[in-house]
């Protein structure tokens, strides 16, 4: 074959486009756990919270997560809790932890974000928690 | 007033009678009310002391619940092992919890029920399937419904005393074996259940007979010696004795007969184990006959009995002939008294001492955790607040990880010593090798082992929380960590310079180090440098970030002790703890989350109510992107560098991360590193500080690869961050690789700090490639 410049940037061009659509996908729904004990406790968990039962969330959510410690959604929901029990700087903490298992899962990253945003904030860190926001939103 | 014959008395001879009379009445009300504010000084101290021994029972410890699901990744056999652990048995009976059913790969258990943190969990009949490895499958027997999620109850791991952090096994009166108590009364205070506290007619007998040469008894009850017990000088003075009687009629007074024998039984002192106290019967019985109180034969609680009277002079051990005459007077003594029969006591005169070669266990079988354990109970209660009755301390521990750890430990220090015995290994004794060994969990900081030394059952030094020794190599990772956090200077192939150095600090003599091997390799890749650990390359390299920016990372990672700024300590010239030495490297293989290691989950009342939950914490204190770098270095360390040793305990698929360290004349040998699942340190080496002749790859890695071959690790896949990228570089050039070139690794990089040239090896479109990426740069 001729050797065309302008042909290999055309298939490449292509190439990229295509690839890069691929790389586009739907966010992925939040996922909970395959696990049916996990996602027991969760529940649990979550009942929890909403009576605010602050200490039984937490115990149900470390429970969890010695049987699924790479989860990030059993992070994430710990970092709610202790958003929600006024630990800023915890719930940011957890937040962060449930980023690095996050992977692509754009819908988890913006929660988080939000989360680390809104404690920072609480802690009277205005630029950290509008850089955090921002970022929340760059996910959404 | 009228004297003699009727002559009156003269006036200044009346007057002194009366005043005799009046001062005397003074002093003898003014030694009324000393005496009396004396005794409600010592009724308030006997009651104190009474109350607080009898009140506080010891918490009691336990290790972690095994938890139940569909999927959990538990073998059948593993599951057998836990079952025997807490103590089930084969063959189920009736309601009675704590047996089990087994065919093949298939149980039934009867557990029993417990109070948890989040409430309680009946006894249930599980029936459990497990099927390569995994649990398949878990229902309720008397239903069939799957359960979802369940927990055997834990281990009982042991007690602790907190008021007076002693070992104790504390009987209920009604659990003390009969034979003992009459034995007790007959030797010791044959009136104890008449008299009030103290016995007069005894004392005099006693002093009479003392007198006259022969005698069994002392003059004192009981009571007066267990208030005897309570202080811990044994003065013989006259006010020590006239204290000591009135506590005891105090005593007598405000509790019954029975409550102040069991007090008795439990805190009399019966010996000395090395630098344990042995107080009460229930623990004498354990460490003399490494029995139960109430299995003891009437010779053996004889024995006993004998002993109160001087456990030192009629020690069994150092005195058996002593202890055997002593012995069998107080079998007489119950004879004499109609207790025993003239058979009974015969027969048991007859019978040997049969106390056993001194058991080093204590009242638990993991004392260096649960010290740990103590430690941390002790940062959030005072003493005094532990005195509740019976408290439950669950807390991390595996009792699978701790036996690995234990017998890892003590088999490879018994076969490096066999080595060292060879005629070729010259001077170095072959024996006093000693360890610890800490494994934790990496995500959560919980420690699930903890060794102490090779004889792993001795309360004795706890080297893994206090043996405080330089750390050598083990600080080397803190110095890459610091500069591949410095994306724009260094990456894992940047070169590094090997070559001599001599650096000078105000103040300090010159420094130059040296590396192992004596020589110097010029310039090497970061990678290599780290996983040859090359002392030179790595200080050159620590001078360059600054020595107070690597401390400060050590900082971060958990390091509270001082560390001397001085360029030394960047090759490990500070003295850590393995405990310590655990939560660094804990906060490597979190990837940059530091948990702080933790022994307890929960305290609870002995009711079952919720006190103190130690809450799960991490803290983000290194950037994840340095983290996940330094833990590739650390692979290649194992795979390539000086850990290639552990592929003899684990397939090349777990992956693992480690770091050797060796400290001058081999004092020192250590291993620290981390699975998918598990950190752990093992520190080897002698308690005198003399050389060990052993490498950290030599000595401590042996251990630690033993360890983790037995806990069906994980392998270390840690999440990549979105600051990372994977690239192929020729190693030879140092560029960018592609599949025409041979030897091309695939290397991590923080994005933007990896080569964008191509290797001259890489096909013969480089140029083009080249531009390529430059359009879209």
């Amino acid at each position: 074959m001729k050797d065309t410049p302008s042909l290999h940037i055309a298939l490449l061009l292509t190439v990229a486009l295509a690839s890069g659509c691929a790389t586009v996908r739907a966010p992925e729904p939040p996922t909970s756990s395959h696990n049916t004990a996990v996602q027991v406790l969760l529940d649990t968990a979550h009942a929890a919270l909403e009576d605010g039962r602050f200490a039984s969330a937490t115990a149900a959510l470390e429970r969890a997560l010695r049987i699924e410690p790479r989860n990030p959604v059993l992070w994430q929901e710990l970092a709610q809790a202790h958003l929600r029990a006024g630990n800023h700087a915890q719930a940011e903490n957890f937040a962060a932890r449930s980023n690095t298992w996050a992977g692509g899962n754009r819908a988890l990253l913006a929660s988080n974000w939000q989360i680390i945003g809104e404690a920072r904030a609480a802690r009277g860190n205005a630029a950290g928690a509008r850089q955090a926001l921002e970022r929340a939103e760059r996910f959404r | 007033m009228m004297g003699g014959r009727g002559n009156p008395v003269p006036q200044n001879f009346r007057i002194r009678p009366r005043a005799i009379a009046l001062g005397l009445l003074a002093v003898l009300l003014a030694g009324l009310a000393a005496l009396a504010m004396f005794t409600v000084a010592l009724d308030f101290k006997v009651r104190e002391e009474f109350d607080g021994r009898r009140f506080a029972l010891p918490a009691r410890v336990y290790a972690r619940p095994l938890e139940l699901f569909a999927g959990a990744r538990l073998s059948a056999e593993r599951f057998a092992d836990e079952l025997a652990q807490v103590g089930y048995k084969e063959g189920l009976q009736a309601d009675e919890p704590g047996r089990f059913e087994r065919s093949g790969n298939r149980f039934r258990v009867l557990t029993r029920p417990i109070v948890f943190w989040d409430g309680p969990q009946p006894s249930l009949v599980l029936d459990l399937s497990f099927r390569d490895g995994s649990l398949t499958r878990i229902t309720d027997a008397a239903d069939g419904k799957p359960v979802t999620l369940v927990r055997l109850d834990p281990e009982y791991i042991g007690g602790i005393y907190p008021a007076h952090n002693e070992d104790r096994v504390l009987v209920r009166l009604d659990e003390v074996p009969p034979d003992l108590l009459n034995g007790l009364i007959a030797v010791e205070d044959r009136k104890y259940y008449s008299h009030a506290g103290i016995d007069p007619r005894g004392m005099t007998r006693a002093l009479l007979s003392t007198l006259s040469g022969a005698g069994v008894q002392g003059g004192s009850t009981l009571t007066q010696q267990l208030v005897k017990n309570f202080f811990l000088t044994p003065e013989r003075t006259l006010k020590r004795k006239f204290t000591e009687i009135i506590m005891a009629l105090l005593l007598e007074r405000h509790y019954g007969k029975d409550e102040i024998l069991e007090t008795y039984i439990n805190e009399i002192y019966l010996g000395q184990d090395r630098n344990r106290a042995i107080h009460g019967f229930g623990l004498a019985a354990q460490f003399y006959f490494d029995k139960r109180l109430k299995d003891l034969s009437l010779a053996e609680s004889a024995l006993l009995v004998g002993m109160v009277k001087g456990p030192s002079w009629y020690d069994p051990h150092r005195h058996p002939e002593r202890a055997l005459q002593r012995r069998n007077l107080a079998l007489q003594a119950m004879r004499d008294e109609g207790y025993i029969s003239d058979e009974q006591y015969l027969r048991a005169k007859l019978a040997p001492l049969g106390v056993v070669a001194k058991p080093s266990m204590g009242t638990t079988p993991y004392p260096a955790f649960l010290d740990l354990v103590r430690r941390q109970l002790l940062q959030y209660y005072r003493e005094d607040d532990l005195r509740s009755e019976g408290l439950q301390i669950f807390t991390t521990l595996e009792p699978r990880a701790q036996a690995a750890a234990e017998t890892a430990l003590s088999t490879r220090l018994a076969q490096l010593e066999r080595r060292m015995a060879q005629p070729r290994n010259g001077t170095a004794e072959a024996h006093g090798l000693e360890g610890a060994v800490v494994v934790a969990d990496p995500q959560s900081g919980e420690i699930k082992a903890l060794v102490g030394g090779r004889d792993p059952r001795y309360q004795g030094f706890n080297r893994a929380l206090d043996a405080r020794r330089p750390v050598g190599s083990l600080m080397k990772p803190v110095v890459y960590f610091t500069a591949l956090a410095s994306p724009e200077h260094f990456t894992l192939i940047s070169p590094l310079d090997d070559g001599p150095l001599v650096s000078h600090e105000p103040g300090r003599a010159a420094w130059e180090p040296k590396n192992y091997d004596g020589t110097t390799h010029g310039l090497v890749p970061l990678r290599a440098a780290l996983a040859h650990s090359y002392n030179i390359a790595t200080a050159r390299l620590g001078l360059t970030m600054g020595v107070q920016g690597v401390l400060d990372n050590a900082r971060r990672m958990g390091i509270e002790r001082d560390m001397p700024p001085y360029a030394a300590t960047l090759l490990g010239a500070v003295d850590l703890s393995p405990l310590d030495v655990a939560q660094m490297y804990q906060t490597f293989a979190s990837g940059g989350f530091r948990a702080p290691l933790r022994a307890i989950r929960e305290v609870l009342t002995a009711q079952g109510e919720p006190l103190q939950h130690y809450s799960l914490s991490v803290e983000q204190v290194l950037d994840p992107a340095p983290v996940y770098l330094l833990t590739a270095a650390l692979q290649g360390a194992v795979r390539e560098g000086t850990g290639q040793g552990l592929s003899a305990w684990l397939p090349p698929d777990i992956n693992a991360a480690g770091k050797t360290g060796t400290t001058d004349d081999w004092r020192d040998s250590w291993f620290a590193g981390y699975t998918g699942d598990r950190v752990a340190v093992v520190w080897v080496g002698r308690d005198d500080n003399s050389p060990t002749s052993f490498t950290g790859a030599s000595g401590a890695m042996t251990v630690w690869g033993e360890l983790m071959s037995r806990l069906d690790p994980e392998p270390l896949l840690p999440p990549v961050p979105e600051n990372v990228e994977r690239v192929w570089i020729d190693p030879d050039s140092g560029l960018r690789a592609d599949e025409a070139c041979t030897g091309a690794v695939e290397l991590p990089f923080i994005t933007g700090s990896a080569p964008e040239e191509f290797a001259p090896c890489a096909r013969s479109g480089t140029r083009l490639r080249n531009w390529f990426r430059g359009l879209f740069q």
